[in-house]
């Protein structure tokens, strides 16, 4: 069943995202297929531009400090066919991000989906 | 099945004791076959060329080498592919052939996103050219989105020994031109398969408005030869004619670019031909498309696409802006190392 779900995810997230690769550069470059990891945190930057689209998010650790993460996704223009705008998510806002992890231990992701804090899921539930 | 190892055994006697005739079984490999994959989704196409060397076959599928093993009337071709994401994947095709066909199944090996449930597999002898048809003009006007399949999107490419060298060193996120904004020109572009472009149809021309780096092309259609002067571009210069109802597309002056994400070089003064067919029912666009560029490429790579007609998508805007590229770049302390490889952003 897990299988399935991860099969199904992974789809779903291709039929979203797939653009980030196919359109500029190769996801297999700088991201792993078999890790995933989830964040939560504070949008501190929001980069609605090409040829990706990046949220940076400011997440508290185990130390009470903070570390940035550069959360990357798809292209605008394939988003906002979709409804996923600039306005969608705003500086300040707290999401909770799934996604891959970048290599070598960067902080860095790229979105399989992101859940808003209204309930709002986008990405791999939009 | 009893028949066809009875077959194989007369087979094996009968070359025992002529053994002259395993060279004829052999070269009637010889040529370029069609090859079609067909399992759960749209079938896969491409050329396979094979040649016989001193100590087998030299296989190419879509310009790039496989490895092709015989015995007797089986065959198997190991064809090394990407995914949409990235990830290289191995085809292993294997069957049986004779003079005028093959046939079997192949299976999918190592970590792919998208894995591809496997399938049967075809071939049939490369119908020959025929000679060009008068112009039947169809009308390719209008919007086109990217429809999935048919590309076997084979992965390695025959490199000559210049280009080999120089992709040795190529990192695609520090080296890609489009992570910085700047276009990767219509080589790559015209295989990807995100984006949608609009073909708009005038007296002599055909113009081409992708949404991709919002990138013009022009495509003339009565000869027009580039003015004096006219540089080396991203998209080049493109020269079209019908033969029959089919669209073929000559593209030259081309700038040094890159292939695909992998990076391999394109060179200035590459060419690129394609050959565009409309379905019957006009809601298909195929096109075969193949750089010639033999100061990088032993052999043409060649690709397919497919688009479906869809009026109602738009060409969006599309502007990008390099800045998130720089800072990723500065943050991770990685500037000088970007200047130092300005020679992998120099293609000529």
């Amino acid at each position: 069943m897990t299988s399935r779900l991860a099969i199904f995810a992974t789809a779903v997230f291709l039929m979203l995202f797939q653009h980030s690769a196919t359109g500029h550069h190769s996801f297999a470059v700088e991201f792993t297929v078999e890790e995933t990891a989830v964040i939560e945190g504070v949008v501190a930057e929001v980069w609605f531009k090409n040829p990706h689209v990046r949220y940076y998010i400011d997440v508290t650790n185990a130390a009470g400090e903070k570390d940035r993460w550069d959360t990357r996704g798809s292209s605008p223009s394939l988003l906002v066919r979709r409804g996923w705008t600039k306005e969608t998510i705003s500086v300040g806002d707290t999401v909770i991000i799934k996604g891959h992890l970048g290599r070598d231990d960067k902080r860095l992701l790229s979105i399989i989906g992101i859940d808003l804090a209204d309930g709002t899921k986008l990405g791999a539930h939009y | 099945m009893l028949k066809i190892r009875n077959m194989r055994y007369c087979t094996a006697v009968i070359m025992a004791f002529f053994p002259f005739l395993a060279v004829h079984a052999q070269n009637s490999l010889q040529g370029e076959w069609m090859v079609e994959l067909s399992g759960e989704g749209p079938p896969i196409i491409g050329m396979l060329s094979l040649q016989e060397s001193g100590d087998g076959w030299v296989g190419h599928i879509e310009g790039g080498p496989v490895t092709v093993e015989t015995e007797s009337d089986a065959i198997e071709i190991l064809v090394d592919s990407r995914d949409l994401a990235g990830f290289v994947f191995n085809r292993r095709l294997t069957g049986d052939y004779d003079d005028a066909s093959m046939s079997g199944s192949f299976t999918i090996e190592g970590a792919t996103e998208d894995p591809e449930p496997g399938g049967a597999w075809t071939a049939v002898r490369k119908a020959p050219t025929v000679p060009r048809q008068p112009p039947a003009p169809v009308d390719l006007g209008g919007m086109w989105t990217p429809a999935p399949g048919i590309d076997f999107r084979k992965y390695s490419m025959d490199l000559t020994e210049s280009a080999k060298e120089w992709h040795a060193g190529y990192v695609m996120h520090y080296d890609q031109p489009n992570v910085r904004c700047v276009s990767a020109g219509i080589v790559a572009m015209v295989a990807w398969g995100a984006y949608p472009f609009e073909i708009v149809t005038s007296k002599d021309r055909l113009t081409y408005l992708y949404e991709v780096d919002s990138e013009v092309r022009r495509v003339f259609l009565n000869e027009k030869r580039p003015p004096d002067y006219y540089p080396p571009s991203p998209m080049g210069f493109s020269n079209g004619y019908w033969d029959g109802s089919n669209l073929v597309v000559d593209t030259q002056l081309l700038e040094g670019n890159v292939r695909d994400f992998r990076g391999e070089p394109v060179s200035e003064g590459a060419r690129m031909h394609e050959r565009y067919s409309l379905s019957e029912d006009g809601s298909t666009l195929s096109a075969v498309i193949k750089l010639i560029d033999p100061a990088n490429y032993n052999v043409e790579p060649t690709r397919r696409r497919q688009w479906v007609r869809n009026p109602a998508t738009e060409i969006y805007p599309y502007e990008c802006d390099p800045d998130s590229f720089y800072r990723q770049m500065y943050e991770q302390g990685k500037m000088d190392m970007y200047f130092e490889r300005a020679d992998r952003r120099e293609m000529n």
